[in-house]
């Protein structure tokens, strides 16, 4: 025990002195920091995004209720806020929030003309991409092992002391077992301090900080693994290096591209703007259309409201919020095949992903931090439930002619209590299934 | 430089492409950077000449269908509204910028400014978020490192080789050493940008001006040079191969993979924006003040009625010799679209404050400044997408009062207030089709040649102030070269 650690020591110190190591893991820990500041940051301010933006919706919606009275007018003015807040782990791996929009607006119109706005930030800053712990652990790591270790024999070899060092060492473990460790050790850390600093102030739950040291550390044992072997019998380091480097544009860039491009072709996805356009000829033919077609229509789906469909005036609301359900109702086979077209794309781009270790981890990372594209479609799928729930407190109101007085506004379904009830369903669920 | 300097210099590089040629590792690297360098090209050509002749269609079918609609009352044709498309500059084959990023379509209809829909990178695989097969990310990030590895040791492998005092001693300056080895890397870039400068200037033939492409591949130009400076400085700075080569790959690591990411998020950071849901909030809150345009017995309105009769010298806006509604409609959505417009000019001054810091980091990047450039040269940055946004509200703004005052002008007073009384009544309240031709055809073009050339000065500064800079380092190292 006593000679392993005297081993350690003696590379310990071999280290410090190599300047340009030192200088590579002063980095490392800088990208990191930075990584992991600007990722809490990022979430702290999405956060209080989110408090203003619900203290503004509920008065917004107090006033419009107060202001009007009979429920057609309280329905079309009232809006609704719905969000997917950030998770304990999204600093680590912002995902695809800067894409997909995690905050949205709804009332009780058609959904088919809302749900495609979109809030999201600067696009240019978008394209650019985002410096997370994860991109610094995904893509930026593996060069930094590629640095640190391509030359663990060429150095000794060029230098001349290849031979020497390995006839003197005990055993070849006690040598580069001890260099390699040192190293590997020292960039482990300097890569997933600020993580765990950044994991501590965000209350991050232990399971998910165990899974993404684990996950982190078999990635960059798999990048260690391959940088030693690839340079074992080379005397060159920047041919090792080289090939090393290629090795990763291939997994970064190449594979990901060429996969991107396969899947593009093989999934057929209807395009966005012929949603809206059905929907929108849908809606805007109610007028033209005998009102009977549209509540004919209507009933067809929501046949408890047939004896309330006869109209006594050429305006009523209920017929205006059944042409507005009609309207989704018309779009409805080309949102499902939108929608199953982007999931579709995403089960592909596991496969893909197989072959690419950047992007598994990335992937693997997100889905725990649910900040991946599942996340966005789980969060479309919530905001239809809500609306739905939505339309069908409504509706009573609208076709019955019963009062939608203070007490009744309280009963109004909120999004909150909805995403809270799924998650408790969902835990149960789990509960019982285990 | 005399002739027989000059000579010397081309027998240097010459030299140079008899070691590549002989090296597997520098063909190898020439032909995967040759390869990728024109299947992006021919790739992103085919994709934005496809997008491109789509949007045309559809623009041209969302005016045919705003055209052909039945006679109606003209509020109803605020509301069925109206899209338009953002069709991409011809040098977008090259660099499509942020177009994947954005929505390419708005429903433009009144008393509402909607964003831009359906990002493409919405419906994509997430598999290019750290490169895309894009001419632009090829040549900016990918190119710099195939320099370094034909070239690291350019320099430095005749001194590990102990070449270098021979050939010194033999009356090549330094200097000339150096520069015969840029010339080399330098035809390895007019290689690279073979390709590019083929398509680009294919694109004149769809309208783009000489200047923009001239430019384009000056940019791209300039932005390579930078990279064999890079590597003729470290691979002359430095004694040994494998240190040569570590210092470059470091350095590509940082300017070209960390930089602009880092430059992305402090500009988030530093420019916090409020997103367009929470400015809606205040537009809301301001438009409650104005009055709702669809209701006209608002008191906000009350001024403007007595105006009204005032005008026409009459007792009761029945007797106006026009449609009351419409008047407060027309006005209404006027005021609306001052508030819309204030606020929507905010959120792109933030948006460009934004972008403006991080294109500051193309002072310590040339791959930052080069992004910059090119985007903005080619017309598919963030300016080129806010002047799309505001076109598209000046076409909703028209069209909107355009039907207002058919509102106003072409149907009684009498028929709109009664139009929900029966069927009949309903169809009396209606104006002819003929009226729906106010609508004006759209039709986006990228900035004017000039305009864009501007916006990139800053960007060609930063990538020529790199190359003076290193050209005056490398100076003073060649004098002492041994």
């Amino acid at each position: 025990m006593n000679y392993f650690f005297q081993q350690l020591n003696r590379e310990w110190r071999f280290m410090l002195r190599q300047k340009y190591i030192l200088i590579l893991l002063t980095c490392t820990f800088l990208i990191s920091s930075f990584s992991v500041l600007s990722g809490l940051n990022e979430i702290s301010q999405q956060q209080q995004t989110l408090e203003r933006l619900k203290a503004a919706d509920t008065v917004d919606r107090e006033a419009a209720q107060k202001k009007h009275h009979d429920p057609g007018s309280i329905a079309y003015y009232s809006f609704h806020l719905t969000s997917a807040a950030p998770s304990n782990l999204a600093f680590a791996a912002l995902g695809e929030r800067d894409i997909y929009p995690w905050k949205h607006r709804i009332k009780m119109l058609a959904l088919g003309g809302q749900i495609y706005e979109s809030d999201t930030q600067n696009a240019e800053l978008a394209q650019a991409g985002k410096i997370d712990f994860v991109f610094v652990l995904s893509a930026l790591s593996p060069l930094l092992i590629i640095l640190l270790f391509h030359d663990l024999y060429a150095s000794e070899r060029t230098s001349g002391r290849h031979d020497l060092l390995v006839t003197t060492a005990k055993s070849s473990w006690a040598l580069w077992g001890a260099r390699g460790a040192i190293r590997f050790i020292s960039l482990l850390l300097c890569l997933m301090v600020p993580f765990y600093f950044g994991a501590w102030l965000s209350g991050t739950n232990l399971s998910n900080v165990v899974m993404v040291s684990f996950w982190s550390v078999i990635y960059l044992i798999f990048w260690t693994i391959l940088s030693v072997y690839w340079g074992k019998n080379v005397s060159s380091a920047p041919r090792v290096a080289s090939g090393l480097i290629g090795i990763w544009v291939l997994f970064a860039f190449i594979i990901p591209i060429l996969g991107d491009l396969t899947i593009n072709k093989l999934v057929h996805s209807p395009e966005g703007g012929d949603i809206v356009l059905t929907q929108r000829e849908a809606v805007n033919d109610a007028w033209d259309i005998p009102k009977e077609t549209t509540m004919n229509a209507f009933i067809a789906s929501y046949p408890e409201w047939k004896d309330h469909v006869a109209m006594e005036s050429e305006f009523e609301w209920k017929w205006y919020y059944a042409f507005q359900q009609v309207g989704d109702q018309t779009a409805a086979p080309l949102s499902q095949a939108y929608r199953d077209a982007a999931q579709k794309k995403y089960q592909l781009a596991g496969i893909a992903s197989l072959l690419s270790p950047p992007l598994l981890l990335q992937r693997v990372l997100t889905r725990l931090a649910d900040t991946d594209a599942v996340a966005a479609f789980q969060y479309e799928q919530q905001i239809r439930d809500f609306h739905k729930r939505l339309r069908l407190f409504y509706y009573p109101f609208l076709f019955t002619q019963q009062k939608l007085g203070e007490t009744q506004l309280a009963t109004m379904p909120s999004f909150e209590k909805l995403t809270q009830t799924q998650k408790a369903e969902l835990n149960s669920n789990i509960d019982t299934s285990q | 430089m005399s002739p027989n300097n000059l000579s010397k210099i081309i027998i240097v590089a010459k030299d140079e492409w008899r070691y590549w040629l002989r090296s597997k590792l520098a063909i190898s690297v020439m032909a995967i950077g040759l390869l990728l360098t024109l299947s992006s090209v021919i790739v992103t050509s085919i994709n934005m000449m496809e997008l491109s002749h789509a949007r045309h269609e559809l623009q041209d079918n969302a005016e045919e269908t705003f055209i052909d609609q039945p006679d109606r009352h003209p509020h109803r044709m605020v509301h069925y509204g109206h899209y338009v498309f953002r069709t991409p500059a011809p040098l977008s084959i090259l660099d499509p910028g942020i177009d994947a990023y954005t929505g390419n379509s708005i429903f433009l209809e009144g008393h509402r400014q909607n964003s831009a829909m359906f990002a493409d990178q919405k419906q994509g695989t997430a598999l290019t978020q750290l490169g895309s097969l894009t001419p632009a990310f090829i040549v900016q990030t990918l190119a710099p490192l195939l320099l370094i590895l034909i070239g690291y040791s350019s320099v430095s492998r005749e001194r590990e080789s102990q070449t270098l005092t021979y050939l010194l001693s033999q009356g090549t300056s330094g200097n000339t050493l150096i520069l015969g080895k840029g010339l080399a890397l330098l035809s390895v870039i007019g290689l690279i940008l073979a390709p590019l400068a083929v398509a680009a200037l294919i694109s004149l033939h769809d309208g783009e001006s000489i200047t923009a492409v001239f430019a384009f591949i000056l940019g791209y130009g300039l932005y390579l040079s930078v990279w064999a400076l890079l590597v003729l400085f470290f691979s002359s700075a430095l004694s040994k191969n494998s240190e040569s080569f570590t210092a470059l790959a470091f350095v590509w690591i940082l300017l070209c993979v960390v930089m602009p990411r880092v430059a992305s998020t402090t500009a988030a950071t530093s420019v916090p924006s409020a997103g367009k849901l929470e400015t809606d909030f205040a537009v809301i809150a301001e438009l409650r003040k104005l009055g709702d345009g669809h209701n006209a017995a608002d008191p906000a309105f009350d001024k403007l009625k007595a105006s009204l009769l005032e005008k026409y010298n009459v007792d009761s806006i029945e007797q106006l010799p026009i449609n009351y509604r419409g008047v407060i409609a027309s006005s209404a959505e006027a005021e609306l679209t001052h508030v819309l417009n204030e606020f929507a000019e905010q959120r792109m001054q933030t948006e460009l404050s934004q972008t403006h810091v991080s294109r500051q980091f193309g002072w310590l990047s040339p791959m930052v400044a080069i992004r910059t450039l090119s985007m903005l040269v080619v017309g598919t940055s963030i300016e080129t997408h806010h002047r799309f946004l505001r076109e598209a509200e000046a076409l909703r703004f028209e069209f909107v009062q355009a039907l207002n005052k058919v509102h106003v002008e072409k149907l009684s007073y009498e028929d709109d207030m009664n139009r929900n009384k029966d069927a009949a009544a309903t169809q009396k309240a209606r104006v002819g089709a003929e009226n729906w031709q106010v609508l004006e055809d759209f039709n986006f073009e990228v900035d004017k040649a000039k305009q864009r050339m501007q916006r990139s000065l800053a960007a060609f500064l930063q990538l020529l102030l790199w190359i003076v800079l290193l050209v005056v380092a490398i100076r003073t190292i060649g004098k002492r070269l041994i």
